[in-house]
């Protein structure tokens, strides 16, 4: 197991290298003037020259670049230029609320997605499948930030059950916060999961080996939870990491609807007034997340099929 | 004792399900009882500090530290003071101009505190305050208003004196009362050093409780205000950028006022959800105008600028905003010193919209079969939505924007660089009739394509010269009402030559629910105003 984490993390220097080096020369090809949104329109050309060159963005882009990337290693994200305060201090306020929110919403879909998605396939054809399959549909048609202004209205205003925005305060105050945020999120992995449990479970039902299990009298749930769903699962778990970044990347909209704290909308802010550093040092975030999720993917499969192991 | 599987999920729901009615009413209860505490949302998305001179902040920081300092005069409540006579005594008691208004000296209020024990304002934190500005080698926000100043120096310990380099009548509009010259602490400022800026000292009515970049910013009544303790003793800040997020946030009554939406429709829209809410809104609010490039073809010829002027109907855009927005005439808003009226101006300059007499101007121009004029806009919802409205009265005249809609952060860094033909530009000016003249229109403020140029992105005083000597004119002119005649002199100049064009002034709007009153009406002013007296009614 040491050895695949070593040779995992090693993999993925060359592809932070990348991203670092892309998201450096977009931010430079992207036009707009950080000094301009810093000191708005009526700035004078000497003010905007000091601006840039106290912050650095007057100097040579080569110059720039190795600065950048040699603070990166040092893990020195810089100051936004901005909101005046250390990147990393901006990011580590807002990355436990977009934490908390993945993982809550991939908690909530992986409890409900999967056993639906065995219901249905054992239950082929019939009522459960047909309702699954509806229900897929309806949560991959809806888009997520307009299902969250529905059920905002619904339980927020109307019923007043959750509270209308915001983060929350405190443990208990923080989850009530985050339970309407996290099932809207949480709808689409449910389909999604679903619809993935259901038809790989199909797949290996129909399996050779099945049928010899059952011809050899091994009890229906034995069949269907121990032999069926461990081998199913391979995909499973391979579609439950592409759908943790896409939701880690994709809760932006959620955290604008509910107006949560996070690190998309914080990103989506960060590119709006274009402070690089901050745009740069949540990249880095981003990077090491997706690094870490594929890790984590790699050892469940390696849990999962022993023959990966082998 | 065992438990069944089955009683034991029965059990955690009912569980669950009490806890979370609990939790709701207890929340319900909690809102309902705090009338101690004012609740606005602004429209961004987190605070970027407090320091006045901060470069960078937004509108929830500058209500914020509209609330926490004081500046040397003031404005009445709920309006611009637009004549020298209007304003008000605050930080200074009095002050006197010299009869060439270039020396301007101020007398400190004896006993004004600052907050958390930071002791009295001297001379000394106003000439601190003052010269942040007027110093070239530090970067703060808005310099360029100061920049007439020549020196700032205390004159005993409660007396300030400021030397211009050019008569001002208008000083305590230009630079005594605008919000980066609140004056500020300088023990504290000297002490915290960027810490101030999230712990800012001021003398304002109200004083920081807690500033957090997730949460908002909590502001708690200073009980030793030179005025006396607000009316309410908390008020807190918060930031939803997203326009869904702050309706509902109003509608539930989780907050009392928000910031509204400034696109058509929407105080129509709110009214549905609750006929009573109460919508303050300040006239002018920012001014829009479009400034027309004169090096390009065919906008340098004058008949075709003539033809833009008679296909804009301001009077159809402003109706569009249902009670937020009125008419320019010229380029200064019609409520400041200096505009000018309908009824005034010559029948040659009153430009009434007529799409037939534009067509006949482009006949007259070369342009018999029409023009096309690419050009480019903000995708924010003002500029958008007056932008297209422009586009669609100009088709009937045979003019044709071959309009982009751009990111707004591009939009601006490209006007800089002189890349526009045709660029509508929504600035909140204050009262200073040579602001749009010399900001907007003066050849020292020319675009420039390297982009060190300013905001005059017609080219004028360059293209077609004249207005700056004008300008100076007026600069040079101590008495006030001498100046605004020769504002308005400049004003009918540029209805001549059509450089820019005033479109709509549009208001900044807060939506008030009526259970809060603010203790005055708003009828004209900054983007944000005093909720010193603001309290809970119901």
């Amino acid at each position: 197991m040491p050895g695949i984490i070593s040779v995992k993390l090693l993999d993925a220097v060359p592809t932070v290298f990348l991203v670092l080096t892309l998201v450096f020369v977009a931010l430079r090809i992207l036009p707009g003037d950080p000094a301009l949104v810093a000191l708005g329109d009526y700035a004078t050309p000497e003010q905007l020259a000091l601006f840039r060159s106290q912050t650095g963005l007057d100097a040579p882009l080569w110059q720039q670049y190795f600065s950048f990337l040699w603070d990166m290693i040092r893990l020195d994200f810089g100051q936004s230029l901005m909101q005046h305060r250390p990147v990393a201090d901006i990011l580590a306020e807002n990355l436990p609320y977009t934490i908390e929110l993945t993982i809550c919403a991939t908690l909530i879909g992986v409890v409900f997605g999967i056993p639906f998605g065995v219901l249905a396939a054992v239950k082929r054809n019939r009522l459960p499948d047909s309702g699954m399959r509806i229900f897929s549909l309806i949560g991959y048609a809806i888009p997520d930030f307009y299902l969250g202004a529905l059920l905002l209205i619904a339980f927020a205003l109307n019923l007043g059950w959750f509270p209308i925005n915001g983060g929350g305060d405190g443990f208990i105050d923080r989850i009530y916060h985050l339970i309407l945020p996290a099932v809207t999120l949480a709808m689409v992995k449910i389909a999604f999961l679903g619809r993935l449990t259901r038809t790989s479970l199909l797949e290996v039902l129909s399996k050779d080996y099945m049928r010899t299990a059952k011809a050899k009298g091994v009890p229906r749930s034995k069949i269907i939870y121990k032999h069926g769903l461990r081998n199913a699962l391979l995909p499973v778990v391979t579609g439950l990491g592409l759908s943790l970044l896409a939701t880690l990347s994709g809760s932006v909209a959620i955290e604008l609807v509910f107006n949560r704290p996070g690190i998309g909308e914080t990103l989506i802010n960060a590119i709006s007034v274009r402070d690089y550093p901050l745009i740069q040092g949540g990249v880095v975030v981003f990077a090491f997340f997706v690094v870490l999720i594929n890790l984590i993917v790699d050892i469940v499969y390696t849990l999962v099929d022993p023959r990966i192991r082998g | 004792m065992t438990t069944s599987r089955r009683e034991f999920l029965v059990q955690s729901g009912l569980l669950a399900t009490t806890a979370a009615v609990a939790s709701t009413f207890g929340f319900q209860a909690a809102q309902a009882a705090d009338n101690d505490t004012i609740t606005i949302a602004l429209a961004s998305r987190a605070p970027v500090g407090l320091n006045p001179q901060q470069t960078g902040l937004n509108g929830g920081d500058n209500w914020a530290i509209n609330q926490l300092f004081d500046t040397l005069v003031k404005p009445p409540e709920g309006r611009w003071a637009v004549k020298p006579d209007e304003f008000l005594p605050s930080v200074a008691e009095s002050w006197e101009s010299s009869a060439d208004a270039k020396t301007w000296t101020y007398k400190i209020r004896k006993g004004v505190k600052f907050h958390k024990n930071y002791g009295e304002v001297t001379a000394d934190d106003v000439v601190f305050t003052f010269q942040r500005q007027l110093d070239p080698k530090q970067v703060t926000a808005n310099k360029v208003f100061y920049s007439n100043i020549a020196t700032c120096e205390a004159v005993d310990p409660m007396t300030v004196r400021f030397t211009l380099k050019s008569a001002d009548p208008l000083f305590n509009g230009s630079c005594a009362s605008t919000l980066s010259v609140s004056i500020m602490s300088k023990k504290a400022f000297e002490e915290k050093g960027d810490g101030y800026n999230t712990d800012p000292i001021g003398t304002g009515p109200f004083q920081l409780q807690s500033f957090s970049p997730t949460e908002g910013l909590l502001l708690t009544a200073f009980p030793e205000h030179f005025d006396g303790p607000a009316a309410t003793p908390n008020l807190r800040i918060t930031f939803i950028a997203d326009t869904t997020a702050r309706t509902l946030a109003f509608a539930s009554g989780q907050v009392d006022m928000i910031e509204g939406v400034r696109a058509p429709g929407w105080i129509n829209s709110m009214k549905q959800r609750s006929a009573d809410t109460i919508f303050d809104a300040t006239a002018p609010g920012s001014h829009n105008t479009l400034n027309i490039n004169l090096t390009r073809k065919p906008l340098d010829n004058l008949k075709v600028r003539q033809a833009i002027r008679y296909g804009i109907d301001n009077a159809a855009i402003a109706a569009a905003f249902q009670g937020i927005a009125s008419p320019m005439v010229g380029v200064i808003a019609s409520q400041f010193a200096g505009s000018v009226k309908v009824e005034d101006l010559p029948p040659e300059l009153q430009y009434k919209p007529d799409p037939a007499k534009a067509k006949a101007l482009l006949a007259e121009a070369g342009f018999p079969d029409g023009v096309t004029i690419p050009c480019y806009v903000s995708q924010r919802e003002d500029y958008a939505s007056i932008m297209l409205m422009i586009q669609e009265q100009l088709r009937a005249s045979g003019i044709n924007l071959d309009l982009k809609i751009i990111d707004h952060t591009t939009f601006h860094s490209d006007n800089r660089q002189d890349k526009n033909g045709l660029a509508l530009y929504s600035s909140s000016f204050p009262p200073v009739p040579t602001l749009t003249l010399a900001s907007q229109l003066a050849a020292s403020a020319e675009v420039k394509a390297d982009g060190k140029g300013q905001g005059n992105y017609s080219h004028y005083g360059v293209a077609i010269p004249g207005i700056d000597d004008l300008l100076t004119k007026a600069q040079n002119e101590p008495d006030f009402d001498k100046r605004i005649a020769i504002i308005q002199e400049a004003e009918k100049k540029v209805l001549t030559d059509l450089p820019l064009l005033g479109i709509i002034a549009l208001s900044y709007v807060i939506a008030r629910n009526p259970r809060v009153d603010i203790g005055y009406k708003v009828e004209s002013g900054p983007a944000y105003w005093s909720l010193a007296k603001a309290k809970r009614v119901a």
